[in-house]
């Protein structure tokens, strides 16, 4: 058993995105429909203010409240410490949606922010929300574990690539994508990342990267006061920092 | 009127003797027709193009819909309550309007429940997966499991007061497990929100009480309202004194109470710097706040608060309208409040936008419709003014 973490070191990225586009391809999301954002944040005012940006994708909590409130149990925690949906079981009530703090779930049944509305464009069959131009291959979909081409009414998320992580080799502490070996069982956001600012390993291990990391150069968690201990850790170093505020802060 | 023992089966237990009056045909006709037209009109879109017809999204999860139904199911278990104060604690003076208060009870549930199950991704896979689940720690688990169990000692609550049995001891029995439920399933239906520690405009141990005592005001409203239309049956001097006495005296005291709930909900949302709790100033910016406090909660008060005004029917009803409207806002604010300000999205998304579309506000006409034919049907068959003989 591993318990799968990953750390984003935010002094490495460049907000270029890369990740989120990867993201959409690995896993056929929607346009606009991103289980990995960067986040760009303006704070402060003239003259200290500055320009941030937050790789976010879902934190694979180690207490994860959106399963706790799923109702039917759609939303597990695998043995390894995915957080999944099961699409097979969910009903699309969108209480894992109001109970995650970082914002990471979708219901796909939405206007769509881009137009035309590409699942009219490629409209699914069967009860598939759409029939993507590309499309995972039909043996890696799993629709148990939240993985493929998603169907109709049911929530999905990022699934730190299940799909690609659950096949490594038994006893893998790193997954390093510079390995040519391991490579193909790297998730997809990591594989792109161009300036390798995403390690990705078992936090179980005390040899691991990710934990030589987190303890070296301090990984800290986002929202730490809800409980929910998240998976990822970000590294703020010097030359960046993680942002104030996890959204818009208007003045009233 | 009396109490009559029926004993010629479940057919039997309906009146067909008696023709319906005026108010009830208008009400049942006018109710097959906005529950026609909502339904038609919402399942037509869900059909062509499904969720999407809502204007709900990934940041504004819970829309409309949700106050919808919220309002129906809080109502209803707020007039189990009013039905629980005599066969539960032997208020006598409410026995006329018991039984009345006991199907009202079951057709808002209904009504609450057919919005449910138009909003929800799954309804049928619901049915099987929430009790296969056994999610326990989920407090929406346990508000299907309360409501559930609610409907049917509602309905079995009923019957026993239909055929005769006020008084018995397995009466007393269903009287007190319904009256259990009906506050434990609001109770769980608050803390639906109010455990959503990432929600800190709804996050709020005091939330299940403020649903029970909206649900309560909103069912004294409802009674009141409704009982207005049957000025009739204020012959009796006991029936009087109940409609012109003992339930706008509750209903201006249980206004009160919501009042004060919900002026502390503004102040202290206010006073915090809280990241989240900036959506009670955002709250201010909306008509639906405005039309919740001042017209919802603070004239129903004003004209309740003089004795003379309170007893006079016309007065009475405008008042409880006025609530109705303002409650059922509440609802509806109360659910954007918790998620205009979206989590991780950035700086440049501002507060999340969202009002109803035109396919969620036809689930109005659509609950009203089918809780006017239900309730103009029970009216019309099912004796709702007898009351017990002791």
């Amino acid at each position: 058993m591993s318990r799968w973490g990953m750390v984003i070191d935010l002094e490495k990225c460049t907000g270029c995105q890369a990740c989120t586009t990867a993201c959409q391809v690995e896993n056929n999301r929607l346009p606009g429909e991103n289980w990995q954002d960067v986040l760009f944040y303006a704070e402060g005012e003239y003259p200290s203010g500055k320009f941030s940006w937050l790789p976010r994708p879902c934190m694979h909590c180690e207490n994860p409240s959106c399963r706790e409130v799923c109702p039917t149990g759609a939303t597990f925690k695998d043995k390894d410490g995915f957080v999944l949906v099961d699409w097979e079981k969910c009903i699309g009530c969108k209480y894992c949606m109001v109970a995650c703090p970082y914002g990471v779930r979708f219901y796909a049944e939405e206007k769509q922010p881009v137009q035309p509305d590409i699942r009219s464009v490629f409209p699914g069959d069967g009860d598939k929300m759409w029939n993507p131009p590309w499309q995972m291959p039909e043996a890696r979909r799993d629709p148990k574990h939240g993985v493929g081409i998603q169907p109709t009414n049911v929530v999905s998320k990022c699934t730190f690539c299940y799909h690609r992580v659950s096949k490594a080799p038994a006893g893998t502490v790193d997954l390093d994508p510079s390995n040519p070996a391991l490579r193909d069982f790297v998730p997809a956001c990591v594989v792109t990342c161009a300036p390798s600012a995403r390690y990705f390993g078992d936090l179980d291990t005390p040899t691991s990267e990710v934990r030589r990391l987190i303890a070296e150069k301090r990984g800290t968690r986002l929202k730490e006061e809800t409980g929910n201990r998240p998976q990822v850790y970000y590294l703020a170093g010097e030359q960046s920092s993680i942002p104030e505020t996890r959204s818009t802060r208007i003045k009233s | 009127m009396t109490t009559r023992p029926n004993s010629q089966g479940l057919l039997g237990l309906i009146d067909f003797g008696k023709k319906p009056d005026g108010v009830t045909i208008l009400m049942m006709l006018g109710g097959a027709i906005l529950a026609g037209v909502g339904l038609a009109y919402v399942l037509l879109q869900l059909v062509l193009n499904g969720h999407s017809a809502f204007n709900t999204s990934s940041n504004v999860a819970w829309g409309a819909p949700i106050a919808f139904y919220l309002f129906f199911l809080l109502t209803s278990s707020g007039l189990s309550v009013i039905a629980s104060l005599d066969t539960v604690f032997g208020l006598k003076v409410f026995y006329p309007v018991a039984k009345r208060c006991m199907w009202l009870s079951i057709t808002t549930l209904v009504a609450g429940f057919s919005i449910l199950a138009l909003e929800i991704g799954h309804p049928f896979r619901m049915i099987w997966a929430i009790p296969m689940g056994m999610q326990f720690h989920s407090p929406m688990w346990w508000m299907g499991v309360f409501y559930s169990i609610d409907l049917v000692l509602l309905c079995v609550k009923f019957y026993l007061m239909h055929t005769g049995e006020w008084h018995t001891k397995r009466a007393h029995y269903v009287s007190i497990a319904s009256f259990t439920i009906c506050i434990l399933a609001p109770g769980t239906l608050g803390l639906v929100f109010g455990m959503m520690a990432m929600r800190p405009a709804w996050y709020s141990p005091v939330m299940p009480m403020y649903f029970i005592l909206t649900g309560f005001a909103t069912a004294t409203a409802f009674i009141l309202f409704i009982t207005s239309l049957y000025e009739h049956e204020d012959k009796q001097a006991e029936v009087k004194r109940l409609y012109t006495s003992v339930l706008p005296r509750l209903f201006f005291v249980s206004l009160l109470a919501v009042i004060a709930m919900r002026f502390g909900q503004i102040i202290t949302g206010l006073w915090s710097n809280y990241e989240g709790m900036e959506a009670h100033w955002h709250a201010l910016r909306s008509p639906l706040f405005h039309v919740e406090i001042w017209l919802g909660f603070v004239l129903p008060a004003l004209l309740m608060a003089s004795e003379s005004r309170r007893q006079y029917r016309p007065f009475q009803a405008l008042a409880a309208l006025l609530f109705g409207v303002g409650i059922f806002f509440a609802r509806l604010e109360l659910l954007i409040v918790g998620q205009v300000v979206p989590l991780f999205k950035g700086s440049f998304g501002g507060y999340a936008e969202y009002w109803p579309s035109a396919t969620e506000w036809m689930l109005v006409p659509a609950g009203f419709g089918i809780f006017y034919v239900l309730y103009g049907a029970g009216n019309w068959l099912l004796r709702l003014s007898e009351t017990s003989e002791q």
